[in-house]
C-alpha cells in the first residue's frame, strides 16, 4: 500500500532506528516502571536510589490481586462489555457510516453533527439522571446498562471517522455492484467492509480500549463484583487512604500487557495481509 | 457554588415539589434489584421486618456485609439487607449517591452510615430521624464528647456514633531521642530544623495541604489549637480571619517559608503523598490520620519498624491540642416505615460489642471510651489503646448544613493562601464568601 | 474482487423479479441503515440533556431542596462568576496546546510507523501501551513519578545535570498545569497516532511512485502528497480529540484536585464539585451547558473546514 521500497541511505536509516527507539522509550518508559513495582515491596518505591531490577524479588502483589481481591473477576466483566461494546459499535457505526456516505442524503452533515453533539454533552452531568433512569428500568449493575452506555459514548467517533474514510472509497465500485444487482445491504457487506479493514481494526481498537478503561458510569451504577469492571476493581483496591501500590502495579501489568500482545497479533494479520493486495489501485 | 441567589431562601417548611419521573420516585425495583443482588440470603419468614442498610465499603479482616449477617443470625425480628456503596476514598460518590437515595424520601435505605461532615447537611434537609428519644442523655455520655458533638445539629441527636478517626502526630522515637515530644507548635520547630540541619531527616515537619478536603483537616488542627475557630458555635458567625485563626495559617505558610520544615510540595501532597517519605524514613514528623502505624509497622511498606511513636498534636501558647474528628457514624432515615427495626439495628450496631468487633477485625476505633479499655482490644491491636487520650480531643469541622459549599471556598482560599503567602487577603475573601452562604 | 461478480451473476438471472423490490428497499435502505444508531444515542442522550438544560433554569439545591424557576438567572450569575471564567480560560488553554501537541507527536509516529523496517510491529504495539493502560493507573502512577520530593522524573533530570534542585511539579502554582498537560499528552497521542497511521495507509502507493519518478524529496512528498490526503482524517481526529480534551476530568481530579490555588481548576472540577459536593444541581447544569457551547463553538470550527476539504474534494 504505502510502502515506500525505496532503498533508504545510512543516515536515514539511521535516524529511523533513534525514532523508533525514542519511541519505544517514551512509551514504555513508564510501564516498565510498573512491571518492575509490581515485584517489588512498597518500601522500595521511597529508596534513595531507585532501581529497575526489583531487590528483592516477590511475587506476593500478584497473588494478592488474585487470590485476596478477586480481580479476575473484574477482568472477565470487563472483557465481555467491552467486546460486545466495539461489535455493536463496529457494526452499528459501519451502517450509519455507509448510509451517510454512500446513500445520497439530505441534511447529512447535519445528521453528523447531532450524532456529535450528543458526545459533546459533559459526562459528570448525564450520569445523574442516566443513574435515575437506570433504576427506575431496573438495569442498575447489569451488563446491559453499560453497553448500551459505552454504545453511545463510542458511536460517533466510529462514524465520523468511518465516514471519513469511505468518501474516500471510489463511486465506481459501488456502481458496479448496483449494476450487478447487489442491493445497499450487500454492497456495505461484501464490498465496502472489506475494503475499510484497516480503518475498521483501528476505530474497533479505540473503542475496545475507551470501553476497557472508563471509569465514572462504571462506578456509579455497578455496584457488585458481579458486574464491576477493572477501574473500578482497581479503585477499590485503596483502603480508606492507604494506595496499595505494588497490588495497582501488578493490577496495570495483568491489564495491559495482554492488550498490547493482542494488538500485535491482530495488527500483523490484518494489516499486513492486506498489503498484498494492493487493493486500492 | 457559592453565591447567593437572590430570592433563594432555605426555608424548611417548602415541601419537595414532586418531579415527574425523576427524583420524585425510584421504586423499590432499583433497591430491589441491588438487594437481590448483593444476596438478600434467606429472608426467613413473613414475620421478618426487612431493613435496608447502606454503607461505604470499609474491610480489613472482615466486611461490613459479615457484620451485618452477624446480626440478622442474631435474632429473628429484623432481617437487614446490605447495600454497599463505593469506598470512603471515593467520598464524593458517596455522598452523591446517599444523597440521591435520601432526597427520594421513600424510606429506604432504612439505615444509612454518613461522614461526620454530612451530618448536618443532612440534619438540615431533614432526612435523619432524630434520636434523642431512644438514645437518651445517659446513653449519650457512654460516648466521645466530641463526637456526639458532631452528631447533633440543632439540638437534636441526628447520628448514632460508629467509628472514629481523628489527626495525630507521628515522631521518628529514634530521632527525637532524649529529648521530650513536642507539646507546642515551637517546640516541633525547633527539634525539626535541629534535625534536619544535623542531616538525620531530609524533611522536618509533613502534613498535607492539597487543595481538597484534607486541607480543611489541617486548617482546622492548626486553628483550634490556637483557640481560633473558622466558625462560631451558633454556626453563622464567620471567625476564619481573625487574629487567632490567621495566625495560624500563617504558621502553615512559615513551616514552607520560614522555618523550612516542610518542602513546598506539601501543598501537592494528601495523605498518602505524605506519608511515603516518613515511613521511607526521611521525615522527622507528621501529621496524619490513624491508618499510617499498622503500616509504619509493616516491614514490607515501611524503613521505620520499631521507630515510630504517636502523640497529641502541638498547640499554640495558650491553647489545646486539637484533633480533627473524622470517621463515619450511622444515620437513620427520617422516613423510614420501619422505625423500631431501624432503631434496633442501629442499636445493636453500636453497642460496645459490636464496636469490638468492628475495632479487632476491621480495624475501625471504637466511639466508646470504655471499649479501648478492654484486654481484648489489647490483644489484637494494642496501639489502638494509645490513641484514647488523641481521640478525647477530636474536634470536629465547622457545623453547618451548608458545610459542603463552605469547604470548597475554604480549600479555594487557604490554598492561596498558602501558595503566595497573603494570608489575611485570602482569608479576608473566605470570610465574606463564607458569611454568604451560611447567612442565606 | 470477484465476490460481487460472482453475486452479480446470480442476481442477473433473478433481475426482473426483483427490480421493482429493490427499489423499495433503496427507499428505506437509509433509515434502517442509520435506526440502530439513532435508537442508541437518543435512549442515552435525550433524557439527560433535556433534564440538565430544564434544570439549568432551576435553582435547585438537593439539600436544602429548594427548587424554583428561577429563568435565565444561573446564567446571568455564570457571566459574572470568577470562578467560572478562570476555569474556562484553564480548559481552552489545556485543550489548545494539548490537542496541538498531540497531533504534532502524533503526526510524528504515524510517518515513522507507515515505514517498512524491522521490528515495526513491535513499535507499534509498544507506542499503544500508553493509551491502553488503564486511567484510575496513569493518575496515580505519574502522580508518583513525578512527586517533588521522590519522584523519578525528578531523580532522572537531577542524574543529568539538567536541573539543580528538585522542581515541584504538582505543588507550585506555575507548574502544575503544565505537568497536567504533559501527563495527558504521554497518555493520549497514541489516539491521534493510529487514527493518522490508518489515514497514511490509504493512501495509494501509486502516488508516492509518481512523485518520487518526478524527483520530489522527502519532504516534498510530504508536503505536497501525503498532509493533503492526509488532512479529512487529521481535522476529524483532532476535533474529537479538542472535545474529549475541553472535557478532561479525572487527570486534573486525582493529580491536584483543581490546585494548587485553583491554578489547575478546569470546567470539569468545576462542575463535578458544584454537582455533587455541593448539590447544586440548577447551577451546575448551567455550567454543563456553558461547556457543551463552546465544545459546540470548536466543533463547528473544525466541522467548517472539514466540510469545506471534502466539499473541494469533490464529494
Amino acid at each position: 500500500m504505502a510502502e515506500v521500497g525505496r532503498r533508504r541511505s545510512g543516515a536515514q536509516n539511521g535516524l529511523f532506528l533513534l525514532g523508533a527507539t525514542a519511541i519505544v522509550l517514551w512509551s514504555s518508559g513508564p510501564f516498565l516502571w510498573q512491571i518492575s513495582t509490581s515485584f517489588q515491596l512498597d518500601r522500595a518505591l521511597v529508596s534513595p536510589t531507585p532501581s529497575l531490577i526489583p531487590h528483592p524479588f516477590i511475587l506476593q502483589h500478584f497473588l494478592n490481586i488474585f487470590l485476596v481481591k478477586h480481580f479476575q473477576f473484574y477482568i472477565l466483566n470487563s472483557t465481555i462489555v467491552a467486546i460486545s461494546t466495539t461489535l455493536l459499535c463496529l457494526a452499528f457505526g459501519a451502517m450509519a457510516a455507509y448510509a451517510l456516505s454512500r446513500l445520497k442524503m439530505r441534511w447529512r452533515f447535519g445528521l453528523l453533527g447531532f450524532i456529535l453533539s450528543v458526545s459533546m454533552f459533559p459526562q459528570i452531568a448525564i450520569v445523574g439522571p442516566l443513574y435515575l433512569l437506570a433504576s427506575v428500568l431496573g438495569l442498575l449493575d447489569t451488563y446491559m446498562v453499560l453497553v448500551i452506555i459505552y454504545l453511545a459514548l463510542g458511536l460517533p467517533l466510529v462514524i465520523w471517522v468511518l465516514f471519513g474514510y469511505f468518501q474516500t472509497i471510489p463511486e465506481e465500485l459501488d456502481e458496479a455492484a448496483r449494476i450487478d444487482g447487489a442491493g445497499p445491504f450487500l454492497s456495505l457487506l461484501l464490498i465496502i467492509i472489506p475494503l475499510s479493514l484497516p480503518c475498521l481494526v483501528t476505530t474497533g481498537l479505540l473503542a475496545f480500549i475507551a470501553a476497557w478503561n472508563e471509569f465514572m458510569f462504571a462506578l456509579a451504577l455497578t455496584s457488585t463484583i458481579a458486574h464491576q469492571t477493572v477501574p473500578v476493581g482497581i479503585a477499590n483496591f485503596t483502603n480508606l487512604y492507604y494506595v496499595p501500590w505494588g497490588d495497582i502495579a501488578a493490577a496495570s501489568v495483568v491489564v495491559t500487557l495482554p492488550l498490547v500482545l493482542l494488538v500485535l497479533f491482530f495488527q500483523r494479520r490484518i494489516i499486513e495481509g492486506l498489503t498484498q493486495g494492493a487493493v486500492k489501485e | 457554588m457559592s453565591k447567593t441567589k437572590p430570592g433563594s431562601t432555605a426555608t424548611v417548611e417548602r415541601l419537595p415539589k414532586p418531579r415527574p419521573g425523576r427524583r420524585a420516585f425510584l421504586g423499590g425495583v432499583a433497591l430491589g434489584g441491588v438487594a437481590a443482588f448483593t444476596g438478600a440470603r434467606g429472608a426467613r419468614g413473613a414475620s421478618r421486618t426487612e431493613i435496608a442498610f447502606a454503607s461505604a465499603k470499609f474491610f480489613g479482616k472482615e466486611t461490613v456485609a459479615q457484620v451485618v449477617g452477624m446480626y440478622n443470625a442474631s435474632q429473628s425480628r429484623v432481617h437487614v439487607t446490605y447495600i454497599e456503596l463505593p469506598p470512603p476514598s471515593a467520598s464524593t460518590e458517596v455522598h452523591q449517591l446517599l444523597v440521591q437515595q435520601l432526597a427520594r424520601q421513600s424510606g429506604s435505605p432504612d439505615v444509612f452510615t454518613q461522614d461526620v461532615i454530612w451530618i448536618a447537611e443532612f440534619a438540615g434537609a431533614g432526612w435523619a430521624l432524630p434520636l434523642d428519644q431512644e438514645f437518651g442523655a445517659d446513653v449519650r455520655k457512654q460516648y466521645f464528647p466530641g463526637v456526639i458533638q458532631a452528631c447533633t445539629w440543632g439540638g437534636k441527636l441526628t447520628a448514632l456514633p460508629w467509628f472514629i478517626d481523628s489527626g495525630m502526630l507521628y515522631y521518628r522515637t529514634d530521632l527525637l531521642g532524649s529529648a521530650a515530644v513536642p507539646e507546642t507548635w515551637d517546640e516541633l520547630v525547633a527539634l525539626a530544623q535541629a534535625a534536619e540541619k544535623s542531616g538525620r531527616a531530609r524533611f522536618g515537619f509533613l502534613w498535607q495541604g492539597k487543595q481538597a478536603e484534607v486541607l480543611v483537616c489541617d486548617l482546622v488542627e492548626f486553628v483550634a489549637s490556637n483557640g481560633g475557630a473558622i466558625l462560631g458555635p451558633d454556626g453563622r458567625t464567620v471567625m476564619i480571619d481573625d487574629d487567632k485563626s490567621v495566625q495560624a495559617v500563617q504558621f502553615m505558610r512559615d513551616t514552607i517559608d520560614r522555618y523550612k520544615i516542610s518542602p513546598q510540595d506539601v501543598l501537592s501532597w494528601d495523605e498518602e503523598p505524605s506519608r511515603r517519605p516518613f515511613t521511607g524514613g526521611q521525615a522527622m514528623f507528621l501529621r496524619n490520620w490513624s491508618y499510617v502505624y499498622t503500616i509504619a509497622q509493616d516491614p514490607k511498606a515501611s524503613s521505620v519498624v520499631g521507630k515510630v511513636g504517636v502523640a497529641p498534636l502541638p498547640h499554640f501558647p495558650g491553647g489545646r491540642s486539637a484533633a480533627c474528628l473524622g470517621g463515619y457514624q450511622y444515620g437513620v432515615n427520617a422516613s423510614t416505615k420501619n422505625r423500631d427495626a431501624a432503631i434496633d439495628f442501629v442499636r445493636w450496631m453500636s453497642s460496645p460489642a459490636t464496636q469490638l468487633h468492628f475495632a479487632t477485625e476491621l480495624g475501625l476505633a471504637p466511639t466508646r471510651p470504655d471499649v479501648f479499655d478492654d484486654p481484648k482490644l489489647a490483644q489484637s491491636q494494642p496501639f489502638m489503646q494509645k490513641l484514647k487520650p488523641v481521640f478525647l480531643g477530636a474536634t470536629p469541622r465547622p457545623v453547618t448544613p451548608k458545610y459542603a459549599q463552605v469547604t470548597l471556598v475554604l480549600q479555594s482560599s487557604v490554598s492561596r493562601a498558602l501558595a503566595d503567602g497573603n494570608v489575611k487577603q485570602a482569608l479576608s475573601g473566605a470570610k465574606e464568601r463564607i458569611a454568604a452562604i451560611v447567612a442565606s | 474482487m470477484t465476490r460481487p461478480a460472482a453475486i452479480g451473476d446470480t442476481l442477473r438471472r433473478a433481475a426482473p423479479s426483483l427490480a421493482a423490490v429493490r427499489r423499495r428497499r433503496a427507499d428505506w435502505a437509509p433509515l434502517l441503515l442509520l435506526l440502530p444508531t439513532t435508537i442508541s444515542l437518543g435512549s442515552v442522550s435525550v433524557y439527560p440533556i433535556l433534564d440538565g438544560l430544564w434544570l439549568s433554569l432551576h435553582n435547585t439545591t438537593l439539600a436544602t431542596r429548594e427548587d424554583r424557576f428561577v429563568g435565565w438567572l444561573n446564567y446571568r450569575l455564570l457571566a459574572t462568576d470568577p470562578d467560572f471564567w478562570s476555569a474556562w480560560r484553564h480548559t481552552l488553554e489545556f485543550t489548545a496546546i494539548s490537542t496541538l501537541a498531540e497531533t504534532a507527536i502524533g503526526l510524528g509516529m504515524a510517518l515513522l510507523l507507515v515505514e517498512r523496517f524491522t521490528g515495526r510491529g513491535l513499535v507499534r504495539a509498544a507506542m499503544l501501551i500508553p493509551w491502553a493502560m488503564p486511567t484510575v493507573v496513569t493518575s496515580k502512577m505519574f502522580g508518583w513519578l513525578f512527586d517533588g520530593q521522590n519522584g523519578l522524573v525528578n531523580w532522572v533530570l537531577r542524574s543529568l545535570h539538567l536541573i539543580g534542585g528538585n522542581i515541584d511539579w504538582y505543588g507550585s502554582p506555575n507548574t502544575a498545569l503544565g505537568t497536567i498537560i504533559f501527563v495527558d499528552v504521554w497518555k493520549t497521542t497514541p489516539f491521534m497516532a493510529l487514527l493518522l497511521l490508518a489515514g497514511l495507509q490509504t493512501i495509494p502507493h501509486s502516488l508516492h511512485e509518481a512523485a518520487r519518478i518526478d524527483g520530489a524529496g522527502a519532504w516534498q512528498t510530504f508536503w505536497h502528497v501525503r498532509l493533503p490526503m492526509l488532512v479529512p482524517i487529521l481535522l476529524i481526529a483532532a476535533m474529537f480529540r479538542a472535545l474529549d480534551a475541553f472535557r478532561i476530568f479525572d487527570l486534573v481530579y486525582v493529580l491536584t484536585g483543581g490546585g494548587p490555588a485553583d491554578s489547575t481548576e478546569v470546567l470539569s472540577t468545576l462542575t463535578y464539585k458544584t454537582l455533587f459536593s455541593a448539590l447544586e444541581f440548577g447551577y451546575g447544569s448551567a455550567l454543563s451547558t456553558a461547556m457543551f457551547a463552546t465544545e459546540a463553538l470548536i466543533a463547528l470550527c473544525f466541522g467548517v473546514l472539514i466540510v469545506r476539504g471534502m466539499r473541494r474534494q469533490g464529494r
